[in-house]
């Protein structure tokens, strides 16, 4: 039976036109990626409403844009292969992977048959390979796709994420395991960004292993947290695991939104101040790491807010009301934070920023 | 407008300003939600539109309830048609609510288990003849019915009971369990619909963290939360209609070349109810914008978007009103298919409009969809 949802479509319409899309961007491109001053990329909705990605420099001023079939969400960089990847918003259909340095034609992936990918992956540590959090959503189950960079991203296999919802995924500091955070909400192609489980929601953080896909470690969390949707991770300075939520149930609750854990140990939740709970308004959309400043970002569209909090101690360093504040990422001093109405640190650019950004260049 | 051309109606449609998004030179500086108003505009949403809309659909269950079971007790061709009215009936006061996707439509899965929709690999169709076949008696008791699949428990597992293959039988005594099973299903909706009015009904439940936002509150801390999640009725049931309930039985014309159509994928065809449903989700929409004085929410110069979007509004409720009789006849016939079109077009219009306009309008400077993070 032909399929109901638009993801078919969609799915077929990027794989007809993936290869005319990247063929516009030109053997190089058109993409000045190689460009030492571009250290930041984000994804972004222009005025007319087309979408696509573009690279900043450290001081928020646009370098380069490029289009984008639809509407993208994470990325991740590898500096081992020179890799940047986009994944689409979930219910996403495609990814574009581009190579920084200009020496690789850029390649479109679309998601496998019965799966999605829900906008976020990471590269593994030699960068040959891209995984991408993906839904099996005839099972409800989170899995994780294998793609082979040196067979123009060919997917080559899959493991499961050992939970539901998988949102964001990153590389653990040895890069032997892939780090998962299940938000627990089941959706469903056919319904669209619904909600389908909230009163029995099932998050997770799980620790994948890259060569064999076996779980090494899962935490859940307790039954008074299951509206807890642990969504955004990255690593601490010493490779401890940080991670970020998003809280599902009553708002005038006080939830923890941000923890840590490492190898083999049990989460720990950092106790923020109630007054700083509140203006996250119970939920954090992106968190970065500034390692060598040791520093944890925060932000909040909802809130309005952009958060630092020292990595070491868990304490509130700065609070800065960010009106729809979206990306975070590691900068030169603190934190690059961008905003649905365009502004990037405090440059104002007319794009409404998405999600999430990517610091192109370790700091 | 029953004889109106496609194109007079396109025409009236370009009559009314464009989106705002199209227009390149619009800053996106964020406007501002109507903080003042919010309250009142929730109080109104609950007390003239959900509460009765919820009222007339736990009506409409306990008609059916009746209907079914009088069927059951005499079997014929005029109780059975009764039967089916009450059916239909009842699809329009819930296709009129069924935007309401939220609080208790989501909690304990009574979205789902009064309508399964869609249902890509026909698991409700093949539960309901597995059903049928084995004479399951645990289907035919409300209390074991309510555990077993979703699919097997709503409207649509009512529709197949109803019109199904093998339907003819319930104007005898020879579709007994048939009709049984219809019974059950009939008060298992009755239930779901008294708790949806109950829940709603509750006076320190889901109406006052409506009607009241702020601190403390467990829904909204403020007022920009609770317009938001008003706006995101409005997104997402005309999202719904968009891409759930036109686009699997009829895509329209892409790139030239019209689909052909799936006209059993529409819902529910069998009933031919496929139309007065989609009519039924617009007309819900538009009472919820009028009876909510959504305009109040909008700061004075920006007005206009909601003149504009009630425009829409009363087009594609027009024009679905005026598709009638079984949907794959409509998708094969010339005129039909050019309304079709049209529907669809002035859908994605709409659509733009609410998420757009109204939401860059109320200080969701992207739009409402932009903002709903992730």
């Amino acid at each position: 039976m032909r399929a109901t949802t638009g993801l078919i479509d969609r799915r077929n319409f990027i794989k007809m036109a993936g290869a005319a899309w990247v063929a516009t961007l030109g053997a190089r491109g058109a993409f000045a990626l190689e460009r030492a001053d571009a250290v930041f990329a984000s994804a972004f909705m222009a005025p007319d409403g087309s979408y696509g990605v573009a690279t900043l420099t450290e001081a928020g001023e646009i370098v380069e844009r490029t289009a984008l079939p639809a509407r993208a969400h994470g990325m991740a960089y590898s500096a081992a292969s020179k890799r940047m990847v986009a994944f689409a918003r979930r219910p996403g259909t495609y990814a574009m992977i581009l190579a920084t340095d200009g020496r690789a034609e850029p390649v479109v992936i679309a998601a496998a048959d019965g799966r999605h990918f829900y906008g976020h992956g990471c590269f593994s540590a030699d960068g040959r390979l891209l995984y991408a959090t993906e839904n099996d959503f005839a099972a409800n189950r989170g899995m994780i796709g294998i793609y082979d960079g040196t067979r123009r991203f060919a997917r080559i296999g899959e493991f499961p994420t050992y939970g539901i919802g998988p949102h964001d995924m990153t590389l653990s500091a040895n890069g032997r395991m892939l780090v998962i955070a299940n938000g627990g909400i089941e959706t469903h192609p056919d319904f669209g960004r619904t909600k389908l489980n909230l009163d029995h929601m099932e998050p997770s953080l799980t620790l994948v292993d890259t060569e064999t896909g076996a779980l090494i470690q899962k935490h859940t969390l307790p039954g008074e947290l299951s509206r807890l949707s642990t969504r955004h991770v990255d690593i601490g300075p010493k490779g401890e695991i940080w991670f970020a939520c998003q809280y599902e149930g009553a708002r005038d609750d006080l939830p923890p939104l941000v923890g840590h854990f490492s190898h083999g140990e049990d989460l720990a939740f950092v106790s923020l101040p109630e007054s700083t709970t509140e203006a996250l308004a119970n939920y954090v959309g992106a968190i970065a790491v500034n390692r060598h400043e040791g520093l944890i970002g925060l932000t909040s569209p909802k809130g309005g807010i952009a958060v630092t909090l020292d990595a070491r101690t868990g304490a509130v360093l700065k609070e800065q009301r960010v009106a729809d504040a979206a990306g975070v990422a590691a900068a030169d001093h603190g934190f690059a934070v961008s905003s649905y109405d365009g502004r990037f640190k405090d440059h104002p650019n007319r794009v409404a920023w998405d999600q999430h950004i990517v610091r192109l260049a370790r700091s | 407008m029953p004889h109106m051309p496609t194109l007079a109606l396109g025409l009236f449609l370009a009559a009314i300003a464009p989106p705002a998004m199209a227009q390149e030179g619009s800053p996106l500086s964020p406007r501002i939600v109507n903080e003042a108003a919010v309250p009142a505009v929730m109080a109104k949403a609950v007390d003239d539109f959900i509460i009765p809309g919820y009222r007339n659909l736990s009506d409409k269950t306990a008609l059916l309830t009746k209907a079914s079971a009088a069927l059951c007790e005499t079997p014929s061709a005029a109780s059975q048609d009764n039967a089916r009215t009450a059916f239909s009936e009842l699809v329009r006061a819930w296709s009129t609510v069924e935007i309401i996707r939220l609080g208790p439509a989501l909690e304990q899965n009574r979205f789902e288990r009064f309508l399964f929709y869609p249902d890509r690999k026909s698991t409700g169709l093949k539960q309901v003849q597995a059903i049928l076949a084995k004479g399951d008696e645990t289907a035919i008791d409300v209390a074991s019915l309510k555990g077993k699949s979703v699919a097997a428990q709503g409207l649509g597992a009512l529709e197949y009971v109803l019109y199904g293959n093998g339907s003819e039988a319930l104007a005898s005594k020879e579709g007994d369990f048939r009709c049984r099973y219809g019974v059950a299903i009939s008060q298992n909706l009755d239930t779901i619909a008294n708790e949806f009015l109950a829940e709603w009904q509750k006076p320190d439940g889901i109406q006052s963290a409506w009607k009241k936002p702020g601190p403390g509150n467990p829904q909204f801390r403020d007022s920009k939360e609770a317009a938001t999640e008003l706006l995101g009725i409005f997104v997402h049931g005309v999202e719904m209609v968009k891409d759930q309930r036109l686009k699997p039985f009829y895509a329209g014309t892409v790139d030239g070349r019209q689909d052909k159509g799936h006209p059993k994928l529409a819902i529910y065809w069998r009933s031919e109810n496929t139309m007065p449903s989609i009519a039924a989700n617009f007309r819900g929409l538009q009472t919820l914008f009028k009876v909510a004085d959504m305009e109040s929410l909008l700061p004075e110069d920006s007005r206009s978007v909601a003149g504009s979007a009630d425009f829409v509004f009363k087009s594609v409720i027009a024009i679905s009103q005026n598709i009638d009789g079984p949907i794959g006849e409509a998708i094969a016939d010339d005129k039909s298919r050019a309304k079709l079109d049209f529907l669809t077009l002035n859908t994605a219009d709409l659509l733009d409009r609410l998420n757009k306009d109204f939401g860059g309008a109320i200080g969701l400077g992207a739009g409402f969809s932009f903002a709903d993070g992730d």
